[in-house]
């Protein structure tokens, strides 16, 4: 049995020594991300049957909780893990060949040390420990953004840090709020006693901390910081930012919400935030003429759309809401590599330059195409299924409002396809004249494009690779006495 | 006058949060928002701190026999600050080199001359 | 209009705190978990020092993630400022010249000055596990005497790429005890070696081991990043 610590420990020693590693060849340290990528997406496949039996609890240094910190290996973090592990590996191999700016080696450090951050706030057990992974997050984020030193990377890098440190800083108030009155800071214990507490004081740090993670996971009114963060950091950074650390924010978000608070009546709050975020979202997106800011708003349209399916307080409706983050992370760093590429070879990012990509780049411009209907929703691609069983969930819960909210989802719906639509006529059915000389060459930037259209597809038209993981996932959102029982009660 | 003397140490931090806020909302030069910015962290760190004060006990190190596992304060808290300093100081020195590139691009510090990026 | 607005979010949120801290009364003894790090603290990890105690033995990850962060920001900075070779050479070919030299008492002072902040950085890191200090603590006194020193001789500087390497090897240290605790006896991070008698400096097991590599590491990263912020390009 493999220990999940491996999942954080072995990644970081990796990104420590990629500075020794460049001593001996400065060529070697594109691939360490890789390789520690690699290791990452094996063992948490090796994992995922054992998790679905019965989770795993570690504790680290082998004290027993709640004395200590310890990693909680249920459903909902093997799949985030599985998930966050393989987008990385893809954009790694990507971006192993497309980072060309120096000092690269810096850049690698950086990417993979995103990535163990993201891997710790999905498996830690406690509110601390997620404090400081987000914080490894959101800083590594900070500094890829303005990796690329032009005017707007800086830009945009310095509003996304005042915002987003505000936010982290939101987060610290409401854990030092809950460390005063509980004493403890495992969430199983804090969940256990959430129900002794004042009800208004449990309200106050509740919104200190959704607060918080919302802005990292872009709700409205909080997401100002998006669309400049998401398109004017370098495409692969993008391609991560849009698909693994605004799906963490709302994974910290759900289980504050669920799990420690238990507050099931702040949901229906949360399903109009995510309502307006999707309305906003694709509207503003309908009028972009740069096409990374108009997947960029996309983003917060389908973030919100998330955030609503994670609203509707029945089992269907987080599995639909998990099987959309699915769906998404998949096509958003799709459409963010693939359109990166594109502005590589052509050299402007306005939608009119693509005119007529899809004769000198046809598997581009094809797995485009892909990305762009799974987002939409057409069969038979992810994106269908997952939209499917939103609407599905909220029809089930018979309350008039959710009615006007379907109502509004399908416009939006309607808006988004509006929009790809005229992105794809202008690849296949539009004439260029200057373009003569553009062709596709490199495995390394084709290879993991050709990977994410192949995975979509299939999940499209099997989705039983993934149900059961899902099931099991919003399983555990829902059960919280299952997830005391894990780390309390002796597991 | 007993009110103050319980309550002013969350008076201070508080105060010190909302201040750093203000600056953070209000103030148009970038290097005042970045000082906003650590004013908010001092704030929250000095209520963290606050949080595991208990009255009449000493620091929890035990180098004197006199000090027994009955009168020392809270360690917690006091290591939740030693990390939440760090991770302060780092996000300042990623702002101000951050803020160093935004000057050389634009040659200017008013947020609201920086715009680049529209609609 | 816009500080209106911010006015209003402000006394929202002030309210707010008002009836949190209300709740949790200034003074009041209401430790809970903490009460099994001051009795058992002393015998199972054998630090003197509990905060010490808890940083690197009980809440050991959090100092592993703060390690972290302070390495990002590092090479973040790194990354951004970063400036090509061939202009940093220019540009320090042409500033020699200018720049005037530092008064008498800074340069005699920092001569005398900088070997003993660096033993006094040393003494507070070594004797992490003892007094109250550690690595954190030491390697900004230890940082500190390095800046003293950039400022007295304005023209000479570390040598950047030992300096980064002494890092990486430092922080490298620390991930390894964790997977040779792994290794050891099945959990990261535990306290494999021999926990000695308290209050002494050879005791505690890996704590003053760690706290030496944190103090190095913390030491090298902010000369680095004082080392950046120096002007090198126009």
């Amino acid at each position: 049995m493999v220990n999940p610590s491996l999942l954080v420990g072995v990644p970081l020693a990796l990104a420590f020594s990629i500075p020794l590693f460049g001593l001996i060849s400065k060529k070697i340290e594109k691939y360490i991300p890789i390789i520690a990528l690699l290791i990452n997406v094996i063992i948490s496949l090796i994992l995922i049957p054992q998790v679905l039996k019965k989770p795993i609890v570690v504790s680290i240094g082998g004290w027993s909780p709640p004395f200590c910190i310890n990693l909680v290996v249920g459903p909902l973090g093997i799949f985030f893990v599985t998930l966050i592990s393989s987008i990385g590996l893809l954009v790694s191999i990507y971006a192993a060949t497309y980072i060309k700016e120096e000092p690269t080696e810096k850049y690698h450090m950086l990417f993979l040390l995103l990535i163990v951050g993201a891997t710790g706030i999905v498996l830690t057990g406690d509110i601390f420990n997620l404090f400081v992974f987000f914080e490894i997050l959101c800083i590594s984020s900070y500094a890829l953004v303005a990796y690329n030193k032009d005017k707007e990377g800086t830009e945009a890098a310095m509003k996304y840090l005042i915002q987003g440190s505000v936010g982290s800083s939101f987060v610290l108030i409401g854990i030092a709020l809950l460390y005063g009155l509980f004493g403890t800071l495992n969430m199983a214990d804090i969940a256990n006693k959430i129900s002794l507490a004042n009800s208004t004081f449990l309200f106050i740090s509740l919104a200190f901390l959704i607060t918080g993670f919302g802005i990292e996971a872009a709700m409205f009114p909080l997401n100002a910081w998006l669309p400049d963060a998401h398109s004017s950091a370098p495409s692969p950074i993008s391609a991560i930012l849009s698909g693994i650390a605004i799906k963490t924010g709302v994974y910290g978000v759900a289980r504050m919400v669920y799990t420690i608070f238990n507050a099931e009546g702040i949901l229906t709050f949360i399903a109009f935030l995510g309502l307006l975020t999707l309305l906003i979202g694709e509207m503003s997106a309908f009028r972009q003429d740069d096409i990374k800011r108009l997947l960029a708003y996309s983003s917060i349209g389908q973030i919100g759309l998330i955030i609503f399916a994670l609203g509707i307080a029945t089992s269907l409706g987080i599995f639909a809401s998990l099987f959309q983050i699915v769906s998404h992370a998949l096509a958003k760093a799709l459409l963010f590599l693939a359109a990166g590429y594109m502005i590589y070879r052509i050299g402007s990012k306005s939608i009119t330059s693509l005119y007529g990509l899809g004769k000198k780049m046809p598997i581009t411009s094809f797995a485009f195409a892909i990305g762009s209907f799974s987002l939409i929703g057409l069969p038979p691609f992810a994106g269908f299924i997952s939209k499917l069983l939103i609407v599905y969930a909220a029809i089930q819960v018979k309350k008039p409002i959710f009615i006007v909210f379907i109502v509004v989802a399908l416009i939006a719906t309607v808006i988004e396809a509006g929009y790809f639509f005229k992105i794809v006529q202008n690849l296949y059915f539009r004439e260029s004249k200057n373009i003569e000389k553009i062709t596709e060459t490199s495995g390394y930037i084709l290879a993991p494009i050709i990977i994410l259209a192949i995975l979509i597809i299939a999940i499209g038209i099997h989705p039983q690779f993934i149900t059961g993981l899902l099931k099991g996932a919003a399983n555990e959102l829902l059960e919280r006495a299952g997830y005391i029982g894990w780390v309390l009660g002796g597991s | 006058m007993s009110l103050i003397y319980n309550w002013m140490y969350y008076i201070a931090s508080g105060g010190l949060i909302l201040i750093g806020l203000y600056i953070v909302l209000v103030k148009t030069n970038l290097i005042k928002i970045v000082i906003g910015l650590d004013f908010i962290d001092t704030g929250v760190n000095i209520l963290l701190i606050c949080i595991g004060y208990i009255r009449g006990k000493t620091a929890p190190i035990f180098s004197k026999p006199e000090i027994t596992s009955t009168n020392v304060v809270d360690p917690v808290p006091q290591a939740l600050v030693l990390t939440a300093i760090v991770i302060g100081v780092a996000i300042l020195a990623l702002a101000l080199s951050i803020g160093i590139k935004v000057y050389q691009h634009n040659q200017t510090l008013n947020v609201n001359k920086i715009k680049g990026l529209k609609w | 209009m816009r500080k209106i607005i911010s006015i209003i979010i402000l006394v929202i949120i002030g309210v707010g705190f008002i009836f949190a801290f209300s709740q949790i009364p200034f003074g009041k003894d209401k430790i809970n978990v903490a009460n099994y790090y001051i009795e058992k603290g002393i015998k199972q990890t054998g630090a003197v020092n509990i905060v010490t105690s808890v940083v690197l033995n009980y809440r050991g990850i959090d100092t592993l993630g703060e390690i972290t962060v302070l390495f990002i920001a590092a090479i973040g900075l790194g990354a951004v400022l970063f400036v090509e070779r061939k202009i940093q050479k220019n540009i320090a070919d042409n500033k020699k010249d200018k720049t005037k030299r530092a008064s008498l008492i800074l340069r005699t002072g920092s001569r005398l000055l900088f070997p003993l902040i660096l033993l006094f950085g040393s003494y507070i890191f070594v004797h992490g596990h003892l007094t109250p200090g550690g690595g954190f603590q030491g390697g900004a006194v230890v940082a500190s005497g390095f800046l003293l020193m950039y400022l007295a001789f304005p023209k000479q500087s570390i040598n950047k790429k030992s300096s980064s390497v002494a890092e990486s090897l430092s922080g490298l240290i620390f991930v390894g005890i964790g997977l040779l605790g792994l290794v050891f006896s099945g959990y990261f991070l535990t306290n494999f070696l021999p926990k000695g008698v308290p209050n002494t400096i050879f005791s505690a097991g890996i704590i003053p081991v760690i706290y030496i590599a944190i103090g190095f590491k913390v030491g090298f990263e902010l000369t680095g990043i004082i080392d950046d912020l120096l002007e090198r390009s126009k």
